[in-house]
């Protein structure tokens, strides 16, 4: 139990996947301009990394690995993630429209998102199990989910902020993102 | 030899029962949704401005086929959408697009500003604070909440501190009509004719007016007077015009003294 509760926190926070890996950068930006759509986005991004983990895992040690083509894993993995976000997507749309037209959009947008790709890969890397994968697959999730929410709240200050014009928009966007990341390295050596 | 036939068995293997499963479950999954939607999708802009007061041209497509939303629901695509999609339901639209028009001619020269104003530099928050940054309450703030909101990139505040109405890609979807805190824009259509009072200060002291901005409305009641048809009315402090009556003589724009009168049909002209 001790251990999975430090697999989750150096997940999340330790090796936070957007500002210490530098992974998953173009939703971190492009979707954290305001809280709702970065809720909506952080929500899909955890549901859909922890289906393509509780999916690779098994494909990975069940049949890639057997057969010795460990060297297919990217290719498996995308075709895998994808159709399966496309079939959950059939299905939210028929049994559940509600959640469907809330998460449906971000859903396509982030079926082989580098982040989640990167996370079926370091559950084999790292040797997990498969219940150790999961946790960690939710750690890292949440951790994109808890960045991009950060993110956003700066972003709706900035807007009243007096900010200098040469430093307008963009610039101080990625300041911010850069001193989000460098609050983050503080969490280096919480965990032994 | 054994890796490649593997290689291969597992590739063709996954891909043909992953397309298989999405075959069968888009079948299983199915939703019935009627043809009329996708062409009325199509039919739409696209932009997804949510003028409509949809969540965007998606849903605004499910309303009219649902007959939640009019034919000429699309705002900012006007007549020429509204054409298309009545077609593609069977019926007839007579919308007529509109634009906006901003009824204030408060420049930084004709009215001065307040003092100098050091807060968040939206009209909204300049509206809380002192009520407006010029001498003018009811006049343009001038920090551009409509620019911000137009998603056509037809409104832009114009470094004499107004904004002005680019016509040529305004389409009267009216967001910026939402986003003014003082109400001075407001949505025309484009055939109109007539007269319109450029100015929406109702303060009914001359005085004050004249001290406030140098082309406000001084109420004056010249327009009343020489109006041949008796179409506009100062009402609450600005003259209101009768449409219906007004026929665009312009005898009230060349008796204004304060030029606060102007034809619509010059003021909404493509230049």
């Amino acid at each position: 139990m001790n251990e999975l509760v430090k697999i989750f926190l150096s997940a999340m926070l330790i090796e936070n996947i957007v500002l210490m890996r530098f992974l998953g950068l173009c939703p971190f930006i492009g979707m954290s301009t305001d809280i709702k759509k970065s809720t909506g986005m952080g929500v899909a991004v955890i549901f859909v990394t922890v289906l393509a983990t509780a999916v690779t895992w098994p494909v990975y040690n069940g049949l890639l690995k057997p057969l010795d083509l460990e060297f297919l894993q990217i290719l498996v993995f995308i075709l895998v993630i994808a159709s399966l976000v496309q079939l959950v997507e059939f299905y939210l749309k028929k049994s559940a429209p509600a959640l469907y037209s809330s998460m449906g959009v971000y859903l396509a947008l982030i079926t082989t998102n580098c982040a989640i790709l990167a996370v079926t890969f370091d559950v084999i890397i790292k040797g997990y199990s498969f219940i150790e994968s999961l946790v960690y697959a939710v750690g890292v999730a949440c951790g994109f989910f808890l960045s991009l929410i950060l993110l956003a709240g700066i972003r709706e200050r900035l807007k009243i902020a007096p900010v200098p014009a040469f430093l307008k928009g963009m610039p101080i966007l990625f300041v911010a993102a850069g001193l989000l990341a460098m609050a983050f390295g503080g969490f280096d050596g919480l965990i032994k | 030899m054994k890796i490649l036939l593997a290689t291969l068995a597992v590739s063709l293997g996954l891909a043909a029962l992953l397309g298989f499963l999405l075959g069968f479950f888009k079948k299983i999954f199915h939703v019935e949704s009627d043809p009329c939607e996708a062409l009325v999708r199509e039919a739409l802009p696209g932009t997804n401005c949510g003028a409509c007061g949809f969540a965007g041209c998606d849903a605004l497509a499910a309303a009219v086929i649902r007959g939640d939303a009019p034919v000429d629901g699309c705002t900012s695509g006007g007549a020429e959408v509204a054409k298309k999609v009545a077609e593609i339901m069977g019926v007839t639209s007579e919308a007529v697009t509109r634009v906006v028009v901003l009824r204030c001619q408060g420049t930084l020269e004709h009215c001065k500003p307040k003092a100098d104003y050091i807060g968040v530099k939206t009209c909204k928050a300049a509206k809380i604070a002192v009520n407006g940054t010029k001498q003018c309450d009811f006049g343009c703030i001038g920090f551009g909440d409509c620019e911000v909101a137009c998603p056509f990139d037809a409104i832009h505040v114009a470094p004499d501190g107004i904004p002005h109405v680019d016509y040529a890609k305004c389409t009267g979807c009216g967001l910026c009509v939402a986003a003014c805190p003082n109400l001075l824009l407001e949505l025309v259509p484009r055939d109109r004719t007539g007269a319109i009072a450029l100015c929406s200060n109702r303060d009914t002291k001359k005085a004050q007016v004249i001290k406030d901005c140098k082309i406000g409305c001084i109420k004056c009641l010249k327009c009343e007077r020489v109006c041949p048809k008796e179409c506009i009315k100062v009402i609450n402090g600005i003259p209101v015009v009768d449409y219906d009556v007004c026929d665009s003589c312009g005898e009230c724009v060349r008796a204004c003294p304060t030029k606060v009168l102007a034809l619509v049909e010059d003021v909404i002209r493509i230049s």
